[in-house]
């Protein structure tokens, strides 16, 4: 995994990210019904993330960046075919229990990716960079979703977000020495 | 990463992959149908809309040739699988909804049956025009109130039967009839109060009312002078319209009641300054009481205070009758995935009110876990017209609203109470509201409706392949 792929990958979690996030929330809304429960979907997430941290925190260190960000996309990608199925509350909580936990390991592995790849005299420049690149990603996600969601069932967008983030996984695991001839 | 990990990450992912999209299609192809009570969400097997004549024609006629199960639906407020069928067809009737003929001479007026009053009370407003007899609330359709026969604050009109000159039906072997006293005249004491067993109404013909000035006012009277009271507005045609309420406040329990009267404004030179409809909005402090209301008995008590003010604080406000039949309906909305509020209505013999409410209030005492949150009273004249007729004398009508959980263990537990009022209303020679959740037995349907065997029994008469079948026939028609 060098800078650029990192990047790249990380455009394509935007991306996916952006595309189901509307709908994501409106799932929520649906299914929860009310906004105690709304609040409680939301809760569970930042719970579990905060309970969470600390261990990714750790385990970042030892197991690697890379290999976290792997489990992250993948997770995500096996989690997202169970959004379109959902119909009960319950249902609702494990979900947001499980995002909770991966999101903090995006959150952390890409800030820790970020310190590892990122030279102190040009991190200013480079987290820009980052930061421009995933934006993009995110940007051309939500104004396509605005297009296609006309065409295709919500179920699919979320199908097509969990495909991108397989993408994203293989982009990850790439073999060091390929990336290192770039 | 080892590669056998990786491998088998794919093959899971694609298994899981196809596995999700198989599922996913299967509730597609499966809609839940579920009406306004949450209580019996079911798999259907497809939901049409209603687009014209001959497309509902055709629906019935190629249901005729499959075997296909017919439903109808309009707004879903009945709340007891009324609508749907276990993978039936529903029809939903609401985008049809077209005026047809519309004579302000002769006060009449033909709609399609998805038309909600809301509709056709902005279409004869500006005529200076009103519904004769409807639901507090405007925002049922047509064919659902014909097909309950339903009553509301008007004392004036009797019940929604008497307003109905004719319509058209489109039976179950796929004709189009018309129904009326002189026409198919059998059809039109089975259809109004029909609960959708016996074809489609397709547009009805009303008569219709003056929009009329009235003013309103409340007070608060003791239930034991209700009765007395009453007759005395019964007994003054002024008065137009009349709605009670009676406390469900622990301090005033069954006790305290608010008594309101329309009475014709003797100035009626108001009238069109007042007549612009009002819209729903959600009063914010009624919303929050009765929020508390549902969860403590201090938010009962205060609820039921604070009705007081608002009502003293309108006393002598002057009303349209339209917008006196669109009363607001948004602030009583309430969303709880495990909760859900529900109606019971019970008919009670006019000279019955006082026993009946202490008898009531013996049965509800030992009840704790029983949550009552709103008593309304109307009135309905006596009126036998319609085969499931539920005014056998001149009643009092009590609506009950019910909040309750959605679990099975809290269902069997509301069913309990449910039928222990029920059999104290017909101790006192009354009956019951159909359109709600079936927590009545069979035997108290049969006590309550006298006639009930033979609305089935035409039902099969006319429908013998029983084409058009909901959950409510499936409890108790068969
Ligand atoms: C908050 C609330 C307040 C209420 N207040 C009152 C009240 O004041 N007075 C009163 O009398 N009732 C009242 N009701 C009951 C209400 O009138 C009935 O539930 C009514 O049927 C609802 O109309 P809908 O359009 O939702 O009908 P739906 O629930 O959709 O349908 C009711 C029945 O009518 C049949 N049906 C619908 N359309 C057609 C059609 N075109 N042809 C043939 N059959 C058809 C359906 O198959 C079903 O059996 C109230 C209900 C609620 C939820």
């Amino acid at each position: 995994m060098n800078f650029r792929r990192f990047i790249l990958s990380q455009s394509l979690i935007m991306m996916a990210g952006s595309m189901i996030f509307p709908f994501y929330v409106l799932l929520l809304r649906n299914v929860g019904e009310s906004y105690t429960q709304f609040g409680w979907a939301y809760g569970l997430f930042a719970l579990t993330s905060a309970v969470a941290y600390p261990v990714i925190g750790k385990s970042a260190d030892q197991l690697g960046d890379q290999l976290l960000l792997v489990i992250y996309t993948w997770g995500m990608a096996v989690i997202l075919l169970f959004f379109p199925l959902v119909t009960e509350v319950w249902q609702v909580y494990v979900l947001q229990i499980f995002m909770g936990l991966l999101g903090a390991l995006q959150k952390n592995t890409e800030k820790t990716s970020l310190a590892r790849h990122v030279r102190k005299e040009r991190a200013g420049q480079q987290i820009g960079a980052y930061h421009t690149w995933t934006s993009v990603g995110a940007a051309i996600a939500i104004i396509l979703t605005g297009y296609i969601v006309d065409f295709l069932t919500i179920g699919t967008i979320f199908y097509l977000a969990s495909f991108i983030y397989v993408m994203s996984g293989i982009i990850l695991l790439k073999k060091p020495e390929q990336a290192a001839s770039q | 990463m080892n590669k056998k990990v990786i491998v088998s990450f794919f093959i899971g992912y694609s298994l899981l992959f196809a596995g999700s999209i198989y599922k996913y299609e299967q509730k597609l192809l499966h809609p839940v149908a579920e009406d306004a009570g949450r209580l019996l969400p079911i798999a259907v097997k497809s939901i049409k809309q209603a687009e014209g004549e001959k497309q509902l024609q055709d629906i019935v006629r190629r249901a005729n040739k499959t075997g296909d199960k017919l439903s109808i639906a309009g707004m879903q407020h009945s709340q007891g699988g009324h609508t749907y069928y276990p993978n039936g067809t529903v029809i939903d009737m609401k985008k049809y909804k077209k005026v047809l003929r519309f004579d302000p001479q002769q006060r009449t007026i033909t709609v399609q049956s998805g038309a909600t009053w809301d509709d056709i009370q902005q279409y004869i407003n500006p005529y200076g025009l009103a519904v004769k007899v409807m639901q507090s609330q405007n925002i049922f359709t047509i064919g659902g109130s014909l097909s309950v026969n339903v009553h509301g604050r008007d004392i004036r009109y009797g019940s929604l039967i008497d307003t109905v000159e004719s319509f058209r039906l489109l039976t179950a072997d796929g004709h189009i009839i018309n129904v009326s006293r002189e026409e198919n005249e059998q059809l039109f004491s089975l259809v109004i109060g029909g609960y959708g067993l016996f074809g489609i109404i397709l547009d009805v013909t009303l008569t219709l009312a003056k929009d009329e000035l009235y003013e309103k006012n409340t007070r608060m009277i003791d239930y034991k002078e209700y009765t007395s009271y009453f007759k005395e507005v019964a007994n003054n045609p002024e008065v137009k319209m009349h709605l009670a309420r009676i406390s469900v406040a622990p301090d005033t329990y069954l006790k305290e009641m608010y008594v309101t009267d329309w009475t014709l404004a003797a100035d009626q030179s108001g009238l069109a300054a007042h007549s612009p409809l009002k819209e729903d909005r959600i009063v914010a402090a009624p919303k929050m009481l009765l929020g508390l209301s549902r969860y403590s008995d201090w938010g009962k008590n205060k609820f039921w205070e604070l009705q007081r003010v608002y009502m003293e604080r309108g006393n002598g406000e002057l009303e349209t009758r339209n917008n006196v039949m669109r009363s607001e309906t948004a602030f009583m909305e309430y969303e709880n995935g495990s909760r859900t509020e529900v109606l019971q209505e019970y008919f009670v013999p006019v000279n019955e009110f006082m026993d009946y409410i202490d008898d009531l209030r013996t049965v509800l005492e030992k009840e704790e876990g029983f949550n009552l949150l709103n008593i309304t009273i109307r009135y309905v004249e006596k009126d036998e017209q319609a085969v499931l007729s539920y005014a056998k004398e001149d009643m009092f009508a009590f609506v009950l609203l019910i909040n309750q959980g959605r679990s099975s263990q809290e269902i069997d537990q509301t069913e309990r109470v449910i039928r222990k009022m029920v059999d104290v209303t017909l101790d006192h020679k009354g009956s019951y509201y159909l359109p709600y959740y079936a927590y009545p037995s069979m035997e108290q349907l049969h006590t309550a409706y006298p006639r009930s065997q033979e609305f089935f029994r035409m039902k099969r008469k006319y429908d013998p392949a029983e084409r058009f079948i909901n959950l409510f026939y499936e409890e108790y028609g068969k």
